[in-house]
């Protein structure tokens, strides 16, 4: 169990470093993506089967497959200069930091026992618990996605007054 | 670290491999100028705070669902924030004809 954990986890941190550090933008979803299937598997690991179904559907599903949409309609595979390197270092050293002082901090901390728990982890108590102790939270959800979908709608919506003056449409 | 009768107890290489995650998010979204490469930045760091969530859950949380439901409120809102954000982009590629952040500085394209 442990071995297959240690797997997954390196799955995944391969995946991001491909994701933030490719230059092929197309190049960087697919790390994502790969990412986001060892992110899956650690939920399944993590007890929670129900999620890591959901993660694959969403995520790798949609997510992803989205990005690829709006790439290839955007049209910047390969045009997309290499950042420069005082950009990177800068990023680097304002993460370094932090990485190292929460490290410290969580390797520092005395964690009690785990519990021994039986565990009910079933797609049936999750939906009672959805709809019931967070039932409000639930809807509110519901309507951000339903104003999400509109919006985006409206955004993305071919507006012809949107270009400038002698631009002609693509 | 604590060892208990049935072995490791495994929450600290989960929380230091969320950090980690979060950490590369963080430098994505730093480090690139392209708004799609922030945007995979941000699911990352999306994704390293649902695994601090289920890896709470799993080892300190007498009830199972809870942690759980918080991660399907995070993919449902990281759902929602891409469909958003990948309709500005489409909308900002399209007026600007480029979606580099560094071009983007106008309050009024």
């Amino acid at each position: 169990m442990a071995v297959a954990t240690g797997l997954l986890m390196a799955l995944t941190l391969a995946g991001a470093v491909l994701a933030v550090s490719l230059r092929n933008i197309l190049h960087a979803v697919f790390g994502l993506a790969i990412s986001l299937l060892g992110i899956a598997g650690l939920f399944f690991a993590l007890n929670a089967p129900f999620v890591g179904a959901m993660e694959v559907l969403i995520y790798v599903g949609g997510i992803s497959v989205a990005m690829i949409f709006v790439v290839m309609l955007s049209s910047v595979v390969g045009k997309h200069a290499e950042e420069s390197s005082r950009r990177k270092l800068l990023a680097a050293l304002i993460v370094a930091p932090l990485f190292a002082g929460l490290a410290l901090i969580i390797t520092g901390t005395e964690l009690g026992d785990p519990p021994a728990y039986v565990r009910g982890n079933s797609p049936e108590a999750i939906g009672e618990a959805l709809l019931d102790h967070y039932n409000l939270a639930f809807e509110a959800l519901s309507v951000v996605l339903l104003i999400a979908i509109v919006g985006a709608i409206v955004i993305a919506r071919h507006n012809p007054s949107d270009t400038p003056p002698g631009e002609s449409d693509v | 670290m604590t060892v208990t009768a049935d072995g490791l107890y495994q929450l600290q290489p989960y929380l230091l491999f969320g950090l980690l995650l979060f950490c590369l998010g963080l430098y994505g979204v730093l480090s690139r100028r392209n708004l799609i490469a922030i945007l995979i930045g941000v699911e990352l760091m999306l994704n390293a705070a649902s695994i601090n969530f289920l890896a709470f859950n799993n080892f300190t949380n007498p009830d199972a669902t809870t942690g759980q439901v918080v991660v399907l409120f995070i993919i449902g809102l990281a759902a929602a924030e891409v469909a958003i954000a990948l309709a500005i982009v489409l909308s900002v590629h399209r007026i600007r004809h480029s979606i580099d952040v560094d071009e983007l500085k106008d309050l009024k394209g």
